[in-house]
C-alpha cells in the first residue's frame, strides 16, 4: 500500500497564490515598488553621504586662520584695492598643530603687485604662496592639466589654475613675469579646471614668494583640516583665543545647509515610511481577502484535524511568500535602475557632490528585504489570526448561506 | 554612550555641511565651469568711448569657430593665417566676443579682441575696424612682460591705423617675414630686445583680421547687422541724449 504523499505548507501556499493569479501579482508588484523605494532611498542616503564625505576631503582644509583684518580671499582683496594685507609669523602653525582636534595644516602667503599694463587703468595680480609639502596632499581634488607640482620648495616656479594660466596663455615650460618685481619665472604646472577659486589663483612656493616679497617668516592665511570627529565650533572657539589671528568660517551657511539637509532626509524617510504603509496595508487586505473566500476550506481543513497553528502557520507563509517575493522584485528593480534614479536625483538637485550619489550593497539589499519580510509577517498576523480561530462547521456553514 | 555616537554623527554632517557651503560658493563665483574663454574689454562703456569716440551705443554679440563651420573653416583660418592654432588655449571652440559699434542707429564699426601668447605671459590685442575691414585703432588691453608700456603707446598703436587683412598677406606669421617687404614691414618694433612679443603682436592683429573675415564680414550681407549671434548683449553709452539699442534687437 503506498504512503499517502506529504504536501508541506509551502506548497499549499503557493497553490493558494497561485489562484488568484492578478491579485497576488498585485500584490506583489506593491510590496516590490515599496522596497525599490526604501532601497533607493537609503541608497540615495548612504550614497549621497559617502560622496560629501569624499567630496571633503578633496577640498582639504575646512577652515583658515588669518591674521585679524587680513583679506582671505583673492576677490577680496582686489575689491581693497590690493590693499590691507595683514601678517602672522609662522610660529602660529606650531600653536595650531598642538590641538588634538587638527589632522593637518598648510601655511600660505598671499601678495598682490600693481600691473599698471592690464586695462586703461592698471589691474591686481595675486599670488598664493604653499608650502609644496603640505598643500598638494591638502588639495587632493587639485589635478594637472600639464605638468605638477614645484620641484624644489624654493624653485622659481609657478603653479597656475587653468583660468589664470589662460588668461596669460601659459603652459608647462613657458616663463612668467611678475610685474612691478619685475622676476620671471618658470611654469612647471597647470591645473585642471575645479570650479573652485584655485582655478584663478597663481600659486608660488611659500619660502620663493617670501623671499621675492621681502616677508621672511610671514603668513596671511593657514589652512586647516580637523579631523571629521571633531567638534567644529568648539575647535574654532580655541583658534579665537590665538592672538591677533581670526578663523574664516562659513556657520550662517552651513546652519542653513544643515536644516536642508535634515529636511531633506526626514523628507526622504517619510515617504519610505508612507510606501511601507502603503504597501503593508495592501498585504493585509490581500490575505484577508483570500482568508474570507476560503472560509469553506478552512473550515475543512480543520474538520480533517488540521490545528489552528496549522492554519495560522499556512496564511502566514503565504504572506511571507508575497513579501519575500515583492522584496526580491524590488531589489532586482532597485539595483537595475540605479544609473536611471541618479540621473534623475541630479537633474533635479541644484548642487550634488561628485561620485556615485546612489550606494546599494549587499547588506542594504538583505536588511530591506529582512525588513519587508518581517513587515509582512506582522501584516499577516490578523487575517492568520482570523483563519486560525474559525470554527470548522461554521466556516462551512457561513460560505454555503 | 549611545548619546556621545549621535553627537559624533551629528558633527559629521555639520562638516558636511560646512564644505557643502564651501563647494558652492566655489561653484557660484566660478560659474560657468567648462569652455574656453573669449576676449573681452575690461570696462566695454568706456573702451568703446575710447575706441570710437563718435559712438552713442554697441551692441554684444558672440562668434566661435566650432560653431561657424567648425574644422573645415578652421582649416581655412589657419590657412589664411598661416599658422596652426596650437596650445591649451588657442582652441575651435574659443567665443570671441565682437562690438558692434553705432552712432544712433548707423552701424560705423566694429571691436574685437584676441588673446595672444606672449613670451612671458598673455597679450590682449583689440582692433577697432570700419563696417569694410579697416583698422581704425589698435588698443593693447593687456600686456605681460618687459616693454608693456612701449607696446601700449600711441606711437606704436598709430602704425596700425589704416591696415587690412590684405596687407598682412604677404606676411609670414611663422617664418616672421613679409615677402616682399610692404607695409608690415615697416611697422617697428619698440622694443627691440623684446623681438618675441612684436612678433607675436603681429600676429595677433593678423589673427584678429582673418577671424573678424570669416566669422563676420563673409556672413554679412550689406547694409545687414552681426550674423547669428550665439548671445547678445546691449550697451548704451551713459549720459542724456543717448539713444539706447534694445536688447534683443532683431539681428
Amino acid at each position: 500500500m503506498n504512503e499517502p504523499k506529504k504536501i508541506s505548507l509551502f506548497h499549499i501556499a503557493w497553490k493558494n497564490l497561485s489562484r488568484k493569479k492578478t491579485r497576488s501579482l498585485l500584490t506583489v508588484v506593491g510590496i516590490a515598488l515599496a522596497t525599490w523605494v526604501l532601497i533607493s532611498l537609503f541608497g540615495f542616503n548612504s550614497g549621497y553621504k559617502n560622496s560629501l564625505d569624499r567630496d571633503i576631503d578633496n577640498l582639504g582644509f575646512q577652515m583658515l586662520v588669518v591674521a585679524k583684518g587680513c583679506p582671505y580671499e583673492a576677490a577680496t582683496l582686489m575689491l581693497k584695492g590690493g590693499t590691507g594685507l595683514k601678517y602672522m609669523n609662522e610660529e602660529v602653525v606650531k600653536l595650531i598643530v598642538r590641538e588634538p582636534e587638527v589632522e593637518s595644516v598648510t601655511p600660505m602667503l598671499m601678495q598682490v603687485v600693481f600691473d599698471p599694463n592690464k586695462g586703461q587703468s592698471g589691474g591686481l595680480t595675486a599670488f598664493l604662496g604653499i608650502d609644496p609639502a603640505t598643500f598638494p596632499s591638502l588639495k587632493p581634488g587639485l589635478s594637472f592639466k600639464q605638468g605638477g607640482w614645484f620641484t624644489d620648495p624654493e624653485a622659481l616656479e609657478v603653479v597656475m589654475g587653468y583660468e589664470a594660466a589662460e588668461l596669460e596663455q601659459r603652459e608647462v615650460g613657458d616663463m612668467y613675469f611678475i610685474p612691478e618685481k619685475e622676476i620671471e619665472l618658470k611654469v612647471v604646472g597647470v591645473l585642471s579646471r575645479s570650479g573652485t577659486q584655485d582655478d584663478g589663483t597663481i600659486f608660488i612656493p611659500l619660502k620663493t614668494l617670501q623671499k621675492l616679497f621681502d616677508q621672511p617668516d610671514q603668513l596671511t592665511s593657514v589652512g586647516v583640516k580637523v579631523n571629521k570627529e571633531a567638534d567644529l565650533a568648539r575647535f574654532e572657539e580655541k583658534m579665537f583665543q590665538l592672538p591677533d589671528v581670526q578663523v574664516v568660517s562659513l556657520t550662517q551657511v552651513k546652519t542653513t545647509i544643515m536644516t536642508l539637509l535634515s529636511t531633506a532626509r526626514v523628507l526622504v524617510f517619510s515617504i519610505a515610511l508612507i510606501a511601507i504603509l502603503i504597501s503593508i496595508m495592501g498585504v493585509i487586505n490581500t490575505v484577508l481577502m483570500s482568508v474570507m473566500e476560503r472560509q469553506k476550506e478552512i473550515g475543512i481543513l480543520k474538520a480533517m484535524g488540521a490545528l489552528a497553528a496549522d492554519v495560522f502557520k499556512l496564511v502566514w507563509v503565504e504572506t511571507s511568500l508575497l513579501c519575500l517575493l515583492g522584496g526580491l522584485t524590488g531589489a532586482g528593480l532597485a539595483v537595475l535602475t540605479s544609473r536611471l534614479t541618479e540621473y534623475l536625483i541630479r537633474q533635479l538637485l541644484p548642487f550634488s557632490p561628485s561620485g556615485g550619489l546612489i550606494s546599494i550593497d549587499a547588506g542594504l539589499i538583505l536588511v530591506s528585504i529582512a525588513a519587508v519580510v518581517l513587515l509582512g509577517l506582522v501584516s499577516g498576523i490578523y487575517p492568520a489570526f482570523r483563519a486560525a480561530r474559525m470554527r470548522p462547521l461554521e466556516a462551512i456553514r457561513s460560505e454555503e448561506e | 554612550m549611545r548619546g556621545k555616537k549621535l553627537s559624533a554623527k551629528t558633527r559629521a554632517w555639520k562638516h558636511s555641511g560646512t564644505i557643502l557651503a564651501l563647494l558652492l560658493s566655489g561653484l557660484l563665483v566660478n560659474l560657468p565651469l567648462s569652455g574656453a574663454v573669449g576676449c573681452d574689454l575690461n570696462d566695454p562703456a568706456r573702451d568703446i568711448k575710447m575706441l570710437f569716440p563718435q559712438s552713442t551705443g554697441f551692441r554684444t554679440f558672440y562668434v566661435s569657430v566650432a560653431d561657424s563651420g567648425g574644422q573645415k573653416l578652421l582649416g581655412k583660418i589657419e590657412n589664411r593665417l598661416g599658422d596652426r592654432f596650437s596650445g591649451l588655449f588657442e582652441t575651435i571652440d574659443v567665443p570671441y566676443t565682437v562690438y558692434e559699434i553705432y552712432k544712433n542707429n548707423e552701424l560705423i564699426g566694429f571691436v574685437h579682441g584676441v588673446n595672444q601668447k606672449g613670451r612671458y605671459g598673455g597679450i590682449q590685442v583689440f582692433l577697432a575696424l570700419t563696417p569694410s575691414g579697416e583698422i581704425l585703432s589698435f588698443y593693447v588691453q593687456k600686456f605681460t612682460g618687459r616693454g608693456a608700456r612701449e607696446f601700449r603707446s600711441p606711437q606704436f598703436s598709430a602704425q596700425f591705423v589704416g591696415l587690412k587683412l590684405q596687407d598682412f598677406d604677404n606676411y609670414q606669421v611663422q617664418s616672421r617675414q613679409e615677402i616682399p617687404p610692404g607695409p608690415i614691414s615697416r611697422i617697428k618694433n619698440p622694443v627691440p630686445d623684446s623681438e618675441d612679443d612684436f612678433r607675436a603682436i603681429l600676429r595677433a592683429v593678423k589673427k584678429n583680421l582673418v577671424l573678424m573675415k570669416f566669422l563676420v564680414f563673409n556672413r554679412q550681407k550689406p547694409g545687414e547687422k552681426s550674423p547669428i549671434p550665439t548671445a547678445v548683449l546691449s550697451g548704451p553709452f551713459p549720459g542724456p541724449g543717448s539713444p539706447a539699442l534694445i536688447e534683443g534687437e532683431s539681428i
